[in-house]
């Protein structure tokens, strides 16, 4: 397994026999416990899913073994049936075995947030219950995961597993409460889509921690379809857009050293661009003179910045990209000269020497 | 998938494909059809085994194994293309899935199946490129993604992507040399993601791929798309691929 921010210092401390024989104990142990998984290859028994439980939680990275698990439980959930009772008694088992499943994903999850294999086993279990369980009992379950997903991303903001992971809950949420003709009465509706939620979501955790790029790509992506899920006309659409532009500069204004803001700056920007699909677009009626004029207002804005912050590269790059974008779409808007973009390439190439060879592509490419 | 293409990738090495004949009867053609049975027919992506993971990882593993056995008339490349597309985001990088973030990891992937399908013209390459060179922190190390920590194995995901895109000087590769250099273990040999840290050999190929990239004195040449020998990679691709691989760079 790959290790990730363990300090050398505490392996190389000088151990003493004790411990050593203690450790070299521990790997018997475990050679010991692969062996015997692997030699029951073909078993599809309890014992053998104990076995397996053993071994994942030594090391979750080993993915044959939760291969080898998910045989295991297939064939559990699906012996030969001869009467009613046993039907009945089977499902109760799969429910456990189900919850068996989810307990040790979470368990193994809080160890080992970034492990494809464990976030992978629960999406299948999930799967499996959707097949074999009664609708209502699938719901129950798939609801619970977006509590889990929430626990996870408070313990890391970023995980972009958690975050997979939450959308996949979400499409499979709304699917399942996409009503079909036979769906039961009795069952307490859920929302038709979560687009409006999951939204707010993003507002929250910006909110906690502005540098949070996962929430703010999240929140990018759930833009057109919430647009379009309120039926937004095209002055609603540009509340959007302007509302969206507005938080953003004042998370810029609040640090405009932080690469997270910027991007999503960046991506607002994007879907102004003419060539921008429609699907990704905001606003979607911009004549190149609004455009224009949204360059320039941004420009001014980013230009009151600069008077605080002379040594921030990013302001630099920004406005940069800006008159580049301007200059596609009219050429005359008076709001800079060349001098100008000239000037800001050289406080890049001061101010950001590492990327040096970008600088100099880019000064050739805008000829200037 | 990822043991077979680790196979695949070790028999290539070695030169073994022929012995692989001998004692296989068929042997290649067997592994290059248990692949392209991976693929989803739907999407053109690739699951990791028969449960069904996707990931664009699986599809870069299957590229990679395919191509070194000239196999990769077996799948839909085209179809699989589209899908890599779809995992586009604004800022030119690719995410795990579609509406998934880029991540340089995924990034390498995304870049490194379009350079073997010889379709890099559908990479937004100055957009990519200023993305992955801001991976690059003052230390010298490079992160994985905005607001991140450097971690050694970054040297490969984002170099590799800049190599493709032949824009490795967007980068201060002295600085990440150093970087590189400061994560060795320097009593019991290898490479750890932070200086300071315990080495293991996950990091210790990334490490040693990445300073053969920088050109570091007394290493071989590696292949920013396969990340093996490029004297290996040639031997297996031969002319036709290798000009492949060229068009759409800048």
């Amino acid at each position: 397994m790959a290790s990730h921010g363990v300090s050398r210092a505490a392996g190389t401390i000088v151990r003493s026999e004790e411990s050593r024989k203690r450790e070299l104990q521990q790997i018997a142990a475990y050679q010991e416990l692969v062996d015997l998984v692997n030699t029951k290859e073909r078993q599809y028994t309890i014992e053998v899913l104990g076995l397996t439980t053993k071994l994942l939680n030594e090391n979750p990275e080993y993915y044959t073994v939760w291969n080898h698990r998910r045989r295991v439980l297939l064939a559990l959930s699906n012996p030969p049936m001869e009467d009613q009772d046993q039907t009945e008694r089977l499902t109760h088992n799969i429910e456990e075995l189900v919850n068996d499943e989810l307990h040790l994903t979470f368990g193994l999850l809080r160890k080992f947030p970034k492990c494809y294999w464990i976030w992978n086993h629960r999406s299948w279990v999930l799967q499996q219950a959707e097949k074999l369980l009664s609708a209502a009992t699938a719901k129950k379950i798939w609801s619970g995961e977006l509590l889990l997903v929430g626990k996870m991303l408070q313990a890391d903001s970023r995980n972009f597993h958690a975050w997979s992971y939450r959308r996949s809950v979400v499409l499979e949420l709304e699917r399942m409460s996409t009503p079909t003709s036979d769906s039961a009465a009795s069952d307490p509706p859920l929302p038709q889509s979560l687009v409006e939620s999951e939204f707010e979501y993003t507002t929250k955790m910006i909110k906690t921690n502005l540098s949070n790029f996962s929430a703010w790509h999240n929140r990018g992506k759930l833009i057109p379809p919430l647009l379009a899920e309120r039926q937004a006309d095209n002055a609603a659409r540009r509340r959007m857009l302007d509302d969206e532009l507005a938080l953003i500069c004042t998370a810029i204004n609040t640090d405009p050293f932080d690469q997270s803001i910027w991007y999503y700056h960046r991506f607002l920007l994007s879907t102004l661009i003419p060539s921008c699909p429609d699907q990704s677009k905001i606003a979607v009626d911009l004549s190149n003179s609004d455009r224009a004029q949204y360059y320039t207002h941004e420009m001014e804005y980013i230009g009151e910045i600069l008077e605080d912050e002379t040594d921030c590269k990013w302001i630099y790059e920004a406005l940069l990209y800006l008159a580049e974008c301007s200059l596609e779409v009219d050429a005359g808007t008076g709001a800079f000269t060349t001098q100008d973009m000239r000037s800001w390439l050289v406080q890049l190439r001061r101010l950001d020497p590492l990327r040096m060879g970008r600088w100099s592509d880019l000064g050739r490419a805008l000829n200037i | 998938m990822l043991y077979t293409v680790s196979g695949v990738q070790i028999l290539a090495t070695l030169d073994a494909f022929d012995e692989l004949e001998q004692r296989v009867k068929g042997g290649r053609t067997k592994i290059g059809q248990y692949i392209a049975a991976l693929q989803d027919p739907v999407t053109g992506t690739f699951a990791g085994d028969e449960w069904g993971e996707q990931d664009t990882r699986f599809l870069y593993g299957a590229f990679n194994a395919l191509s070194l056995m000239g196999l990769l008339h077996l799948v839909d490349v085209d179809k699989a293309v589209r899908y890599i597309q779809s995992c586009a985001n604004f800022d030119g990088g690719y995410g795990t899935s579609p509406r998934a973030e880029s991540h340089a990891g995924q990034i390498f992937t995304c870049v490194g199946a379009l350079t073997i399908a010889g379709r890099l013209d559908l990479v937004n390459q100055d957009k990519l490129g200023a993305w992955l060179s801001e991976r690059q922190l003052k230390n010298g190390g490079l992160n994985g993604r905005p607001e991140k920590k450097e971690d050694v194995c970054y040297s490969w995901w984002v170099m590799s992507s800049l190599a493709m895109l032949s824009k490795l000087h967007w980068i201060d590769g002295d600085k990440l040399s150093e970087f590189i250099l400061q994560c060795q273990d320097p009593e019991g040999g290898g490479f750890a993601d932070r200086p300071g840290d315990m080495v293991d050999v996950f990091h210790t190929v990334f490490a040693l791929a990445g300073l053969s990239l920088l050109n570091y004195p007394g290493l071989e040449e590696v292949d920013p798309v396969y990340c093996m020998p490029k004297s290996v990679t040639k031997r297996c691709l031969g002319r036709s691929v290798a000009g492949g691989r060229a068009q759409g760079g800048t």
